[in-house]
């Protein structure tokens, strides 16, 4: 299983670098994931999406429709995609220590 | 065409056996003729070290490299036990007569090889010919049941049984779609497609190796938490209500999804894919079926509000689990009949197959999408102006429902009366070609899988979608291309994203009941939107 580190964070990640034990997840681990996607300095409006992605998360065990994730941050898809340039599942997801989505989607 | 593998290069230990050289890809038609592909992004070091990563330029299941001799040893014991099962009636009762059928009567004449989408669109390699995986079982087979003996091995000879070889024939079942155009080929009906699926099964069932995303994270997921998506019964709800709201804010009809009404005129069972990724779909068969005046219920039972069953691919006991699942469901809520959604393999699952295997006294009425939303159409409660579908639109037509369940007319009926610039891609019906995602591989993309799968497995269906738009490539002019499926959805959507094409060709996709939304005049107008390009 590959292991990805950066600075001090170093988590067991899927061969696409979603975290395999999202327990582990704090805003240290976020910010070194974010490096893998581009984006090096998390801001307000990134910690408000990430935040939002924890805690359905958390509340669900599942990530959100991208229509509610919209509608609830106030974002619309391409300003997710300026936040994170991979888009919702692949970008912000994954910062948000979410695994990866599954089935048919 | 690259050269043949002789099958001792199959068995003998090598870094990489099959090469597709993204160069040699056969070139796409319009705007993408001058397109230069680039080199695939290369396994990963630790996917080379620590996988059995040796077939070819990808990974789908990447099985762990077992340590020792001994362990590989007892990988081919258990192998070989599984071969032995899948051909007996005990073990195989489902299966084993098209299985036999297939291994004894190939007269090796490769009038399939033509058929097969990946062979062709991959520059005619070799190793994804469909008889070539084929003839590899089928040798391993002859040689358990003759012992090996002289006659034998001069007819059926030259393969060895070695971990090699049966790591790279794991590998190998999961590059075909399991489409069946080859058998549908084949002058005597030999089914390449359940060859390969066999495979899988026997190494599922035996060795308990399958491709992550459909098995642990697949099947088993959707036996544990109720589907495959993750989302729980309580999840489910709560999304479908937010869909409700969307669908009434866009159209301005109220739509409210009933649940788990009892004797109602029909069940409707989504892939429950479709509403996380595609709401708009299982939001538009609400609509419609409001407005039609139907008696409908979605069930909130975990297992049945996820009309996949991933089993179909790989594995008969997972299949078996997750569709007395689904047929107690129905049964549970005493509708009148189970109406699929836009799922293919679904409607496999629960009718091609589902009446067929469950005792009598659970087999429930089952009716696919397609010809029930034509008499929706028809019956004349849906006001529909075609002039609202003023775009070119084309048809896919999903292995599972069209080339096995031989349903063509209903979805272009309906095409032909409400999208007046509707065009067929060529060839179509029971000989179209799948969109590349079938079997699971539209949700398969980890390593670089994906990227195979877009350019190798779905290169023929984008081929066919270019085709069919070459009258009119402007981006700013909308085109449509219609995919009653799911798993087609993902693999189009894949395909398109990856050449670019809503961007340099205006292409964009999705079901068909968004079409017949699109053209309901009760409805504001807009159901689809096309951004600018």
């Amino acid at each position: 299983m590959p292991t990805f580190t950066h600075g001090s964070v170093s988590i067991a990640v899927d061969e696409d670098g979603f975290m395999e034990t999202p327990e582990v997840w704090n805003q240290d681990v976020a910010a070194a994931l974010a490096t893998t996607e581009g984006v090096t300095d998390l801001g307000d409006e990134h910690w408000k999406l990430v935040n939002y992605l924890r805690n359905y998360y958390l509340q669900y065990g599942v990530a959100p429709m991208i229509r509610k994730l919209c509608k609830e941050t106030g974002f619309d898809l391409k300003k997710v995609y300026e936040l994170f340039p991979s888009g919702p599942a692949k970008g912000a997801c994954k910062v948000a220590g979410l695994p990866k989505p599954t089935g048919c989607v | 065409m690259s050269r043949p593998i002789p099958f001792c290069d199959f068995c003998t230990p090598s870094e990489q056996l099959a090469h597709v050289d993204p160069k040699d890809l056969p070139p796409l038609p319009p705007p993408y003729d001058k397109w230069e592909e680039k080199p695939w992004t290369p396994l990963s070091q630790t996917a080379r070290t620590e996988r059995e990563a040796t077939l070819d330029d990808t990974l789908a299941v990447g099985v762990p490299k077992p340590k020792n001799k001994q362990e590989e040893d007892e990988l081919v014991a258990a192998f070989l036990r599984g071969l032995d099962k899948l051909f007996t009636s005990e073990n195989n009762w489902t299966f084993l007569h098209p299985l036999m059928l297939s291994m004894e009567h190939c007269a090796r004449c490769q009038t399939c090889s033509e058929a097969c989408h990946t062979f062709v669109e991959s520059g005619r390699n070799e190793v994804y010919r469909p008889a070539f995986r084929s003839e590899i079982l089928r040798r391993l087979y002859h040689q358990r049941r003759s012992g090996g003996g002289l006659l034998s091995r001069w007819q059926r000879g030259g393969i060895e049984l070695n971990w090699t070889t049966v790591s790279r024939l794991l590998e190998l079942s999961y590059r075909c779609n399991l489409c069946r155009r080859c058998a549908q080929t084949c002058p005597i009906g030999v089914d390449n497609g359940l060859i390969s699926r066999e495979i899988r099964k026997l190494f599922s069932q035996e060795l308990g190796i399958a491709a992550k995303e459909i098995h642990e994270k697949g099947s088993m997921l959707q036996l544990r938490v109720g589907s495959s998506t993750g989302m729980n019964s309580l999840v489910v709800k709560d999304n479908l209500e937010f869909i409700d709201e969307d669908m009434t804010t866009k159209t301005g009809l109220p739509v409210k999804t009933p649940w788990d009404v009892q004797g109602a005129d029909i069940l409707l069972m989504h892939n429950a894919g479709e509403i996380l990724a595609w709401p708009e779909n299982p939001g538009a068969f609400g609509i419609i079926l409001d407005a039609a005046g139907v008696k409908w219920t979605l069930s909130s039972e975990a297992v049945a509000y996820d009309a996949i069953n991933y089993g179909l691919w790989y594995d008969d006991v997972q299949y078996a689990r997750v569709l007395i699942k689904h047929v107690q469901a129905a049964a549970k809520l005493g509708v009148k009949k189970v109406i699929m959604g836009e799922c293919g393999h679904a409607h496999k699952a629960m009718m091609v197959i589902g009446n067929r295997v469950v005792p009598a006294d659970m087999a429930v009425p089952v009716e696919s999408t397609l010809p029930y939303i034509e008499s929706l159409v028809d019956g004349g409660k849906l006001k529909l102006d075609p002039k609202r579908n003023d775009f070119a639109v084309t048809l896919h037509d999903p292995c599972n429902v069209v080339r096995l369940m031989g349903i063509v007319e209903p979805q272009r009926r309906i095409l032909r009366k409400l999208a007046p610039k509707f065009r067929e891609m060529e060839p179509h019906g029971v000989d179209n070609y799948c969109c590349g995602g079938g079997s699971g591989f539209a949700i398969m993309s980890g390593n670089n899988f994906g990227e195979w799968r877009t350019r190798i497995a779905s290169r023929r269906k984008f081929r066919q979608i270019l085709e069919a738009f070459q009258d009119d490539l402007d981006p700013k002019h909308p085109k449509y291309v219609c995919a009653p499926c799911s798993n087609c959805k993902g693999a189009i959507r894949d395909v398109l994203k990856y050449y670019e094409a809503e961007e340099r060709v205006g292409i964009h996709y999705g079901g068909l009941v968004e079409l017949i939304v699109n053209a309901m005049t009760d409805a504001k107008p807009g159901f689809l939107e096309f951004s600018a390009a």
